[in-house]
């Protein structure tokens, strides 16, 4: 088994501070940001740039040409509703340190994705839902088959599409986790591999809470096969999880100090 | 259906560590696949081995350098030249305090007239006393400041010392020793990083056992190793292996035993230089970037070895 | 390898027909591969597509027997690169080879040397399994010479191009003989002299390209019982050949290169022994199954035996010594007893330490379950009951007038215990490494 990949999800266009940096295209807030989730061991990093209706593309170009030019040809995952902004960052994209990640096609109104993904030798994020969450694994994985057929008719190999199960809210719907859990090893037991947004689990839970249950349930998904997360890695503890079961699972080798490298 | 390659693809490499300086600069390591099996150029490096101490060693030693066996320097000169080695380990074992216990001053001048003797690149290795290869290191590197040795080896006991004076204050190379111990090898490569040392500079010294001594447990330990600084880019085991396998192949019965000990045998030399050859081979094809022996015969064959799988 | 859900579906219609009872072709494909459900419940998978699945369910790599009756032995099998991943299951066999052209002195001198290589090792038998014999000119005392390997209780292999020589030599092989065997030009014929004769065909082809095809066609004649030359024009070629056909079998899932190989180190290294001795040791590690030499004596024979029983071990079970009193460097009913544990490699390395000490003593070996000094403690296998009674057992007193026992010094805790058990002994807290036994027994001797 390969280590567990962590997509940072830290540059996105909600906070304000980003948001703002986008529109003056002003790179150090960005950086910032770039560089600390890749201090702390992010694999892949998000650039979500908003819905980008207008100036998508060229924004999305400044912003791969960015965090590569900077950080050694980072990969990263493109994360916009502008399908035409994806396209024109993986124009300008550097694939030497990984292939570009399409984010996100569902089995609705974003199945093109899929395609874009196939068309550009990327790999994407591929939810399992085509409306909102799914109510039950028989839907997730139906859509979970419907988007590997897309993806594999139009020649994609079946591991460059992660699938998503769409992790589900805690507080309020804590009856269906474990379901989510089962379609992480339904869906790993067919050889492909997961992602997925893991802070949602915690959402709206104390803040002092949070890390613990996003913790457990990243170490519970994990020994399901769930095999990357778009989370923020500069949360220590969820970071030294990672590690932890990592090592609980013979993917990188043990040695006293590994947290502190 | 035609034949299609199998490719094992990897996304990791391992370092490019550079001894010696000028004209007489090796380079090992850089491989982006396992041995021999990418473009990138691999080859391993073959040293050979002498001693401050020769006592103990197998009479077809005093045949081929006569009384040089007994002066460091000449013969460190006659054995790069009788093997052809890429560089040279002297062994300075009369440190031991379990043994001669040789002042460090001794010891150090030793490695120096070593050094100044020979035009190809020199690692030192100490006694195997933690405490006093410490200090014996430290004043080695400090003595040959600038030529870029390789210091062979640290340990957890005293890594502080070693990789402070070696891999910082005076700019040699630090070897990591981890006695077929992969977890200990990593936690080593971190220690040192941590405290200051360039990845670059650090080799690992993973240890070895003679064929048929639990050699399964050091060919496990280096494909683990290579695969996790390959396969899992765990940038922690991604320095380059120097393995010396003269001592343990030169220790066992199949070398030690004489003809009168073991008639049946027949000749005492070829079985040690068998043993050191099966060995060292069975080391290169397991990932080692520099490899050395101690018999001139041994040297000559792992080198082409090497050439051959190179082409 | 298991097969995956996802084989099985590529395979299904991928209609969601529901006739299997599944509510998607997905669902029923991940069943189907647990074993939940049996293929057959999808009425649309075609028997193509079922025997593709079982081919697909094949191991990677096939086991092939080679010998008859004593001399019997199974190469490849193997379903991972790396011994650690879960082991490596059969062992690499040696051989050496003669010819048609050597007088019958050098013959007689070449088995006689077969002979004298023989030993046991642990608990194993080492000695050369296979002889190859290459056809020069002389058909008559080919056939004769292969007839002697045979009788010999040696694995023969016939190397010749020419299917005529081969079949008539072959009548003499016995069983499960091997044939090296098939060219592109020879193909056929030689396909039918091994099916006639229950042999072991090799093939060899320039360059892996055409070995694959080669391998394919022969596979299309109906014979799959194959070992494969990984080439002798160079040691590069040779080198990256076995690793490429091992890696293709066992990564690629490409069954057309899942057979064992052969490795001719004695035509990549003509007339160099220690070159022959390096490339032997190297195809140990990397997938030769049989590995040619010109000879081997002693000099090649002891490590090179002792590499190959190291790399085939159970990872999950280490090699383990015979329990009893083991003597060295000639005792003489007077000389102190050492004792430690089973596990082989504590016990080589002490071994080698007391031979190197010069210093004659017995060295006693109790059922240790196989472990480590400490760990054999802590698994209460290597306690002062077990050791007092094997040296109560094994009447160790009336082997040695001495009574020192020298305990390993990582046991140290046993030693007050061990004194009240076996009164009469001296009971001794040897070092803590065996690096340092030497200068202890002969600081003991003086």
């Amino acid at each position: 088994m390969s280590k567990f990949m962590v997509i940072g999800e830290r540059i996105h266009c909600i906070s304000p501070a980003i948001r703002q940096a986008f529109a003056d295209r002003n790179p150090e807030p960005i950086l910032l940001r770039a560089k600390e989730q890749l201090d702390a061991g992010a694999d892949y990093l998000d650039l979500n740039i908003g819905p980008a209706e207008r100036g998508g593309e060229e924004l999305m170009q400044w912003g791969v040409k960015l965090l590569q030019e900077n950080f050694d040809n980072v990969p990263i995952a493109l994360d916009t509703a502008n399908m035409k902004a994806i396209e024109a960052g993986i124009q300008v994209y550097n694939r030497s340190k990984g292939k570009p990640i399409v984010n996100s096609a569902d089995a609705g109104d974003r199945i093109e994705y899929v395609d874009l993904a196939a068309a550009n030798d990327a790999m994407v994020i591929a939810l399992c839902s085509k409306e909102g969450v799914p109510g039950n694994n028989d839907e997730r994985i139906a859509y979970c088959s419907e988007l590997l057929e897309r993806g594999m008719e139009r020649g994609m190999e079946p591991t460059d599409l992660l699938f998503d199960p769409l992790f589900i809210v805690i507080k309020g719907m804590q009856d269906q986790l474990v379901d989510v859990l089962e379609a992480i090893q339904m869906i790993t037991d067919m050889g492909l591999l997961t992602t997925g947004g893991l802070s949602n689990v915690s959402n709206g839970a104390p803040k002092h809470i949070r890390p613990l249950l996003d913790c457990a349930v990243l170490a519970m998904a994990m020994q399901c096969g769930f095999s990357s997360a778009i989370v923020n890695p500069c949360d220590k503890r969820l970071r030294e999880t990672i590690v932890a079961c990592d090592i609980v699972k013979n993917n990188i080798l043990y040695a006293d100090s590994v947290l502190e490298f | 259906m035609p034949y299609k390659k199998a490719e094992q693809k990897f996304s990791g490499k391992i370092n490019v560590c550079e001894i010696g300086v000028g004209d007489a600069t090796i380079s090992i390591g850089g491989e982006n696949s396992l041995p021999f099996l990418g473009t990138e150029g691999f080859k391993t490096a073959v040293g050979i081995a002498i001693s401050d101490t020769t006592g103990d060693w197998s009479d077809c030693f005093g045949t081929i350098y006569g009384d040089d066996l007994k002066n460091p320097a000449a013969l460190a000169k006659a054995a790069v030249e009788k093997s052809g080695a890429d560089f040279l380990l002297i062994k300075l074992e009369s440190a031991d305090p379990n043994g001669a216990d040789a002042s460090i001053e001794s010891c150090v001048a030793t490695a120096v007239a070593v050094e100044a003797a020979i035009n190809v690149p020199l690692v030192v290795e100490g006694c195997k006393n933690a405490e006093k290869d410490a200090k014996l290191l430290e004043e080695v590197a400090k003595a040959l400041e600038g030529k870029n040795v390789v210091l062979f080896s640290a340990v957890e006991d005293n890594y502080k010392t070693i990789g402070a004076a070696g891999g910082m204050a005076y700019g040699q190379k630090v070897s990591a020793e981890s006695a077929v111990d992969i977890n200990l090898a990593k936690q080593l490569n971190i220690l040192l990083t941590q405290l200051g040392v360039k990845s670059k500079d650090i080799v690992m010294d993973v240890g070895t056992a003679a064929a048929g001594y639990g050699f399964e447990y050091v060919a496990s330990t280096m494909d683990r190793i290579r695969l996790a600084g390959l396969g899992q880019n765990d940038e922690a085991l991604q320095m380059p292996i120097v393995t010396n396998v003269s001592n343990e192949s030169w220790g066992v019965k199949e070398a030690v035993s004489t003809l009168e000990d073991a008639p049946e045998w027949g000749d005492q030399e070829a079985r040690g230089i068998g043993m050191e050859v099966t060995t060292a081979s069975a080391c290169v094809v397991g990932g080692s970037n520099a490899i050395i022996v101690r018999h001139p015969e041994s040297a000559k064959t792992i080198k082409a070895l090497v050439a051959g799988i190179i082409g | 390898m298991a097969v995956k859900g996802l084989d099985i579906f590529k395979l299904t219609p991928k209609t969601n027909c529901k006739e299997c009872g599944f509510p998607t072709c997905m669902a029923f494909s991940m069943k189907a591969a647990t074993g939940g459900v049996p293929i057959e419940k999808c009425p649309y998978i075609s028997e193509e597509s079922k025997e593709l699945l079982s081919e697909a369910t094949a191991p990677p790599m096939k086991s092939i027997k080679v010998g008859a009756g004593d001399a019997e032995a199974t190469l490849g099998g193997e379903t991972v690169l790396f011994r650690h991943e879960k082991t490596l299951v059969n062992k690499n066999l040696f051989a050496i080879e003669l010819s048609d052209a050597l007088s019958d002195a050098d013959v007689d001198a070449a088995f006689a040397k077969l002979q004298k290589v023989n030993y046991d090792r642990i608990g194993e038998m080492m000695f050369v399994e296979v002889v190859a014999v290459r056809f020069v000119a002389d058909a008559a005392k080919f056939a004769t010479l292969v007839k002697k390997v045979a009788d010999a209780g040696k694995i023969p292999m016939i190397i010749t191009v020419d299917a005529e020589v081969a079949k008539a030599a072959v009548a003499g092989a016995g069983a499960k003989a091997i044939i090296m065997g098939a060219t592109k030009d020879n193909a056929a014929a030689m396909v039918d002299v091994a099916k006639a004769a229950d042999a072991v065909l090799g093939v060899s082809a320039d360059g892996i390209e055409a070995l694959h095809d080669l391998v394919e066609e022969i596979e299309k004649l109906g014979y799959k019982n194959l070992v494969l030359n990984v080439g002798e024009a160079s040691i590069k070629e040779a080198y990256a050949n076995a690793v490429d056909i091992r890696t293709a079998a066992i990564k690629g899932n490409d069954r057309t290169f899942g057979y064992p190989s052969v490795v001719f180190a004695n035509k990549l290294a003509p007339a160099n022994t220690n070159l022959q001795i390096a490339l032997a040791s190297a195809f140990v590690l990397r997938y030769g199954s049989i590995i040619v030499m010109d000879e081997m004596d002693f000099n090649a024979a002891l490590p090179l035996f002792g590499l190959r029983q190291n790399i085939f071990t159970d990872p999950q079970k280490p090699m383990r010594v015979e329990p009893k009193v083991y003597e060295f460097n000639k005792p003489t009913g007077k000389d102190p007893v050492l004792v430690t544990v089973d596990f082989a490699l504590s016990y080589f390395v002490v071994a080698g330490e007391i031979e190197r000490s010069k210093v004659p003593a017995y060295l006693a070996i109790p059922d240790a379950g196989g472990y480590s000094v400490l760990t054999a403690w802590a698994a209460g296998k290597f306690g002062s009951t077990v050791i007092a009674n094997f040296i109560k057992e094994n009447n160790v007193a009336d082997l040695t007038t001495s009574r020192k026992l020298i305990l390993p010094g990582k046991v140290a805790v046993l030693q007050g215990d061990l004194a009240e058990l076996l009164p009469e002994w001296e009971v001794i807290v040897g070092p803590n490494e065996a690096m340092q036994l030497p200068k202890f027994l002969r600081d003991l001797q003086a």
